[in-house]
C-alpha cells in the first residue's frame, strides 16, 4: 500500500481523497494555487505545496510543478480526482514515467475513451448497443443529408473532438440540417481544434443512466449499479440518484453486464463510469465512458456501502478487488444535489464571494460533501461547486422527504446558491412521481 | 537549529499568516506562537508541516519588510541549490552585489536544472533557504537590498 499520496486537485475532491487516505493510515500531501492557501484541504492534508497562481493554467494545471511537487514530497502516487488533469492521458503517462502511481485508469483506457466516436465505435464492436449514426466523420453537407435520411430525423450534429455536452445541435429537417451542419464545424474548429462532425439519431426527452464500473489491474470487473443523471441543465448534471427510478432489476441486470462487457473489451483498469441514454421504450444505447471518479459517486456509496475513493487506491496499489458481482449489495435510495454557488434566478450566472453564514444540515440520512467553512471565500477562479448535499432513506420516498427537511436546514449565504432551485425541484409532482426526462429543467422555468 | 533557521519560520508564518508552529528536527523542537492576535481557531488538524498554513488576518510588518527588501521568490516547484555542483562555490552570497540577468541559484525540478538569474540590480541582503530543500512556488528565495 501507498505510504504518501499527492492530491493533484483542490476543493470538496480533495478533501474526499485526504478522508480516505487518513483512514487508510497514508499520508497526504495536497497541492494548491496562491487563491487556495486557506482552503480546507490545504489545512487536513498532512503537507501543502504551493504550485502556482490561481489561474488554473498556472497551478492545477501545470504539470511540471505538480510532477516537481510530487518529487520533492517524494510520494509514490497521485489521485488527480475529477476535471483538471483527471482525464488528460499526458499526465497519466508522465507520473508513469516518473514512477509515480497514476490513481485512476490507464493512459490507452483515457485515450480511447477521450475520442467519442472511437469509444462508440469499440463498444459497438464489443456487442454494445450504441445510438444509430454516421460510422465516421461526415465531411460535405450531402453525405450530412445522405446521412439524416438513413437515421430519419431528428438527428443531432456532434463534435468528434468535443464532449460534455459541448457543438451539439438538433435537427428536425433538411433545411436546419443544412445550415445548422455549416455552423457546427466552425464552432467545433474554434472550441476544439477540430472540425470533424458526426451525426447520430436524436433521443428525444431520454433519460441518462449511468452504471458504475470498478476493475482491478487482473482482469476482474463488477459493476455498482445505476445513477439517473437526467435532472441537467445545458448538459451539466444537478441531481442524480440511485436507484433510478425506472429501471427494473431485469433492465438494470442487462445494462450493468453490458457495460461490465465493454469496460473488459476496452481492458479498463481501476473506477468509470459508462453512460447510456435509455429511451421511452426501454432501449439503451452506449453515450460515452467516463475514464475518472464523478462527482455524483456518494450516490452509489450511500447504496453499496462502499468507499469508491478507497477502492480505487486499492486497485492502483496492485490489490485484487476481492468483491464479487454477485455480492454487490443495492440497499436504499440516494439522491444527490449539486449545491453550486450561482443564481438560479438571474440564469443561474456565477456568485463567488464570502461565506458569512453556513448551516450545514445534519440528521440521520444526510451526508455533506464541502470544502467550504464559515468566513471561506469562494473564489471566481474554479467551479461553482459549493456542496454536494446527499440524502439517504430506505425508499426512494423517504430520502425525497430527507432531502426537503436538509434544504430548508441549509444555509450557505450572503452568497447566491442553487438550493432554492433545488427546493422547487423537489416539490415539483413530475420529479417526485420520477417522470422527468432531460428536458425537465427547461420545463419547470419556462413554466414560471 | 539556528538563528537562521528560526529566522526562517518567522518568515513563514508572516508570508501565511501562522499564528503558532510547532517543528520538530533533529530532536530539537520549536514551538513560536505569536502573541496578542484575535485569532480566528477554527479547526486543529494536527501539527502543521512547515508548509502548511491556518488563515489569520493583519500580520505585523517584520524588520526586513520594512526596510523595502525586493523579495526574489521562486516562479517554480523544485529543490534548492545555491551553488552549480555539490563543491563549488555558491553563486551568490549575503553582501554580494548583482546584476540583472546574473545567475543566482539553482531549482531543479523532474531531473532538470533551471538557473533562476536576477531581475533586479542590488546586494544580497539574507538568503532564505538552505541548500538541497524544496522550495514551493512563491516561496521567497533571496533579499536583495536595491541599488
Amino acid at each position: 500500500m501507498f505510504g504518501k499520496i499527492l492530491i493533484a486537485n483542490r476543493g470538496e475532491v480533495a478533501l474526499r481523497v485526504i478522508r480516505a487516505c487518513k483512514e487508510m493510515g497514508i499520508k497526504t500531501v495536497a497541492i494548491f494555487s496562491q487563491a487556495d492557501a486557506s482552503s480546507l484541504h490545504v489545512r487536513f492534508a498532512d503537507e501543502a505545496i504551493c504550485v502556482g497562481k490561481a489561474p488554473s493554467g498556472n497551478s492545477y494545471l501545470n504539470i511540471p510543478n505538480i510532477i516537481s511537487a510530487a518529487e520533492i514530497a517524494d510520494v509514490e502516487a497521485i489521485h488527480p480526482g475529477y476535471g483538471f488533469l483527471a482525464e488528460d492521458a499526458h499526465f497519466a503517462e508522465i507520473c508513469e514515467s516518473c514512477q509515480i502511481k497514476f490513481i485512476g485508469p490507464t493512459p490507452e483506457n483515457i485515450r480511447m475513451m477521450g475520442d467519442k466516436m472511437l469509444a462508440k465505435e469499440t463498444m459497438r464492436k464489443s456487442g454494445l448497443p450504441v445510438i444509430p449514426g454516421s460510422k465516421t466523420v461526415v465531411r460535405t453537407k450531402e453525405d450530412a443529408l445522405k446521412t439524416a435520411k438513413t437515421l430519419k430525423y431528428p438527428v443531432i450534429l456532434k463534435a468528434s473532438a468535443g464532449g460534455g455536452g459541448k457543438g451539439m445541435r438538433v435537427c428536425h429537417n433538411d433545411v436546419r440540417l443544412v445550415s445548422s451542419f455549416l455552423t457546427a464545424q466552425r464552432e467545433a474548429e474554434a472550441a476544439f481544434g477540430n472540425s470533424d462532425i458526426y451525426i447520430e439519431k436524436y433521443i428525444e426527452a431520454p433519460r441518462h443512466i449511468e452504471i458504475q464500473i470498478l476493475a482491478d489491474s487482473y482482469g476482474h470487473v463488477i459493476h455498482l449499479g445505476e445513477r439517473d443523471c437526467t435532472i441537467q441543465r445545458r448538459h451539466q448534471k444537478l441531481i442524480e440518484e440511485s436507484p433510478s427510478p425506472v429501471l427494473n432489476k431485469k433492465l438494470r441486470k442487462k445494462m450493468g453486464d453490458m457495460a461490465v462487457k465493454g469496460a473488459k473489451a476496452a481492458g479498463y483498469v481501476n473506477a468509470g463510469t459508462i453512460e447510456f441514454l435509455l429511451d421511452k421504450n426501454e432501449n439503451f444505447y452506449f453515450m460515452e465512458m467516463n475514464t475518472r471518479i464523478q462527482v455524483e459517486h456518494p450516490v452509489t456509496e450511500m447504496v453499496t456501502g462502499l468507499d469508491l475513493i478507497k477502492e480505487q487506491i486499492k486497485i492502483a496499489a496492485a490489490d485484487r478487488l476481492r468483491i464479487k458481482q454477485e455480492e454487490v449489495r443495492f440497499e436504499g435510495s440516494a439522491i444527490e444535489c449539486r449545491i453550486n454557488a450561482e443564481d438560479p434566478d438571474y440564469n443561474f450566472r456565477p456568485s463567488p464571494g464570502l461565506v458569512s453564514h453556513l448551516n450545514l444540515p445534519g440528521g440521520l440520512g444526510v451526508r455533506v460533501d464541502t470544502h467550504v467553512y464559515q468566513g471561506y471565500e469562494i473564489s471566481p477562479y474554479y467551479d461553482s461547486m459549493v456542496a454536494k448535499l446527499i440524502a439517504y432513506g430506505k425508499t426512494r420516498k423517504e430520502a425525497i422527504a430527507v432531502m426537503q427537511r436538509a434544504l430548508e436546514e441549509m444555509i450557505v449565504g450572503p452568497i447566491k446558491t442553487t438550493i432554492p432551485f433545488h427546493r422547487q425541484v423537489f416539490s415539483n409532482p413530475a420529479f417526485l412521481r420520477g417522470k422527468y426526462s432531460t428536458d425537465f429543467v427547461e420545463k419547470i422555468f419556462f413554466a414560471k | 537549529m539556528n538563528k537562521k533557521k528560526i529566522e526562517e519560520m518567522l518568515e513563514l508564518m508572516e508570508k501565511y499568516g501562522l499564528s503558532e508552529i510547532n517543528i520538530e528536527e533533529e530532536g530539537v523542537k520549536v514551538h513560536l506562537r505569536k502573541g496578542g492576535q484575535n485569532v480566528e481557531t477554527l479547526i486543529q488538524p494536527g501539527m502543521p508541516q512547515i508548509m502548511a498554513a491556518a488563515k489569520q488576518e493583519n500580520v505585523p510588518e517584520t524588520k526586513e519588510e520594512a526596510k523595502n527588501f525586493i523579495e526574489i521568490k521562486a516562479p517554480m516547484v523544485g529543490t534548492f541549490y545555491a551553488a552549480p555542483a555539490p563543491d563549488a562555490q555558491p553563486y551568490v552570497s549575503v553582501g554580494q552585489s548583482i546584476n540583472e540577468g546574473d545567475v543566482l541559484c539553482i531549482l531543479e525540478a523532474m531531473k532538470l536544472m533551471n538557473e533562476i538569474k536576477s531581475e533586479v540590480k542590488g546586494k544580497i541582503a539574507d538568503i532564505l533557504v538552505e541548500n538541497g530543500y524544496p522550495v514551493e512556488f512563491g516561496q521567497v528565495l533571496f533579499l536583495v537590498e536595491p541599488k
